[in-house]
């Protein structure tokens, strides 16, 4: 027996042993807190109202994986009523991810923010392996230089006021979801998942941002209104797909999806100054949309430069195709000239060389 | 009389065993209808009349096995949940696990949707097999999806299979599929090889689609042997340097294009 106790005693100092906090079943912080060095979050840790968790550089926050109803989604996440400052640096990050020694998508729930309208900021943050990665409900956050990766959803929020900038959202199921909020993303990435960014009810300003090899839509709107500038969007199923939204989307390079580059169905507002090219069935699909689409060089797609599936006739004025040709130019077209039912395009104008 | 019972069934079991079956999964059928919807963990097996009231999906490491003859009707539905991550807004079957359609040639799996207002448009989304290790779906019949089979990231053996009334008959990204003697007709596209797929084509016929019969995009390397293309808007659209095999390609409105090297900015 005393064999048996001074082996298991050995043994036990041969683990190596870090320090850490540890926050097991569901616990409630009510006052300020710091986090430094090595944090476990073995169930669910609310920051009550009024309250802010600060989380300094270099910090991990580790999560255990807890699925009680077998939906193959971890409960375990932090609950944030009132503030979370998260503040990381280049040179040491802060890390969120799983406890698992061998950790999946979804292992733990999320950075959940609820009705948290203060100053929320994620700074030089990595972000891995939850079910959505950072998710806020009637709440304001500012997401900086973090990356979020290997999540089912990279971030997802309802109601609320997100500012993303200098971000990589890669290789999540979904990049990003969002519904009824105001959203401005700046210089990121959006890569490698299903649907890149997806969202309804939204007002979305996208700035200098890629999205790109996602397998089925790289951006998706419905019932939004949609800025998209100066971003590439590359490589995805279909590029820029909006329905019943206002748009303006100008100075972009789509180009090289499998599909349709834009795909615009009962939408309105301005395209302009893009460059389509090199994407599968057509450059543009449009399904009775009044847009203006003007400037653009729409050349190299590999079936139609432009398909007008609606029944609405389109006007479409000086853009480059690629030909001046007449009958080059017809062929670059399926309309009501090709089907029945649908409306006919007319190319009033077409550029004679590429503006840009 | 009740331990007698047990006793039998316990030998059973064991005798089972042995042979390398295993008792404990979910044999539905033949009582019907059955209603199916929701996640199928562990090994489920579907013969007789089974009604799909909603999206269905099998994860990884599960099971599903679909018996010859099986008629599944599907009700469709625009605004299906989107946890735990499914692809469409309309009913679908999303494999993760693995899927075994059993068809026969002359005792097929049937996709039936239930029929409401008359419409052109897709009425369920079809059978998603996304990273579906080592599946099967053998003379099934699927009319209306929006996608019949959407391939993504996995090598599926998809053989005698009849496509009808799709929006787009057989999409493959990525994997290599082997898609051998289907039927895909009537719809709006027959095949789409996108994302580096490299799937063997053999013997499929691909008719009378409103579009495309066959799409491979610039980055695919599929094997296109032997396929009977005829009545589509454009037969066979192929980057340039790929081989094909063109005699049965014909009696389209464009029976072959080329894709040639990208226009430069």
């Amino acid at each position: 027996m005393r064999c048996l106790l001074l082996a298991s005693l050995l043994l036990l100092l041969s683990i190596p042993v870090r320090a850490e906090t540890v926050y097991r079943d569901e616990q409630t912080l009510w006052q300020d807190t710091v986090w430094q060095g090595d944090v476990l979050v073995d169930g669910i840790l609310t920051v009550a109202p009024g309250v802010t968790l600060e989380i300094r550089p270099g910090t991990t926050v580790r999560f255990t994986r807890n699925d009680s109803n077998g939906d193959r989604i971890g409960e375990h996440e932090l609950f944030i009523q009132g503030i979370l400052q998260a503040h990381g640096t280049g040179e040491e990050p802060i890390l969120f991810t799983s406890a698992e020694s061998e950790p999946h998508p979804g292992d733990w729930g999320a950075i959940n923010m609820m009705a948290s309208n203060g100053e929320n900021l994620l700074e030089h943050c990595r972000i891995e392996y939850g079910y959505r990665g950072f998710h806020a409900h009637f709440a304001s956050a500012r997401l900086a230089e973090s990356t979020f990766r290997y999540n089912r959803r990279g971030a997802q929020f309802q109601e609320s006021t997100v500012d993303i900038v200098d971000c990589r959202f890669v290789d999540n199921f979904n990049g990003l979801q969002f519904r009824d909020s105001t959203v401005t993303i700046s210089r990121s990435l959006v890569s490698g998942g299903y649907w890149g960014i997806r969202c309804v009810y939204t007002t979305l300003h996208l700035f200098d941002t890629e999205v790109t090899d996602n397998m089925i839509n790289g951006v998706n709107l419905r019932d939004s209104e949609v800025t998209v500038q100066r971003c590439r969007i590359a490589h995805n199923r279909r590029g820029l797909y909006l329905q019943r939204t206002q748009s303006d989307v100008s100075d972009n390079t789509i180009e090289s999806n499998s599909e349709h580059g834009i795909f615009l169905e009962d939408s309105d507002g301005s395209i302009a100054r893009n460059r389509v090219a090199g994407n599968g069935r057509a450059g543009f699909r449009v399904i009775d949309s009044p847009v203006s689409i003007v400037d653009n060089n729409i050349v190299g797609n590999d079936e139609y430069g432009l398909i007008n599936d609606g029944e609405s006739d389109l006007d479409i004025r000086g853009n480059w195709w690629g030909t001046s040709d007449v009958e080059a130019l017809q062929a670059l077209l399926r309309d009501g000239r090709d089907r029945s039912g649908v409306g006919i395009v007319r190319l009033l104008d077409p550029l004679s060389e590429a503006r840009f | 009389m009740l331990i007698d019972l047990i006793r039998r069934y316990l030998i059973f079991s064991i005798f089972l065993t042995c042979c390398g079956c295993s008792l404990p999964f979910v044999e539905k059928g033949p009582v019907e209808p059955i209603t199916i919807s929701g996640v199928l963990n562990g090994r489920t097996v579907l013969s007789g009349s089974v009604e799909m009231t909603g999206d269905l999906l099998i994860p990884a490491g599960s099971e599903l096995i679909i018996r010859a003859g099986t008629t599944i009707t599907v009700v469709p539905s625009e605004s299906t949940k989107i946890d735990p991550e499914y692809l469409s807004s309309q009913t679908e079957l999303l494999v993760r696990g693995r899927l075994l359609v059993e068809g026969e040639p002359d005792n097929m799996v049937n996709f039936v949707p239930r029929i409401g207002e008359p419409t052109d448009e897709p009425l369920w989304a079809g059978i998603i097999l996304d990273g579906a290790d080592n599946s099967e779906v053998r003379h099934a019949s699927l009319w209306k999806p929006d996608t019949g089979l959407l391939i993504i990231d996995t090598s599926p053996r998809v053989i005698g299979n009849w496509i009808n009334r799709a929006r787009y008959g057989i999409v493959v990204q990525g994997g290599a599929a082997k898609i051998l003697d289907n039927v895909i007709a009537d719809g709006e596209g027959g095949v789409f090889c996108w994302d580096g797929t490299t799937a063997y084509l053999k013997g499929n016929r691909i008719v009378d689609n409103e579009e495309e019969g066959i799409v491979v995009s610039r980055d695919s390397r599929p094997y296109l042997d032997r396929n009977r293309v005829s009545g589509n808007s454009i037969g066979l659209i192929v980057p340039a340097d790929l081989p094909y095999d063109p005699t049965r390609i014909a009696g389209n409105g464009q029976d072959i294009r080329l894709l040639v090297e990208k226009a430069k900015p």
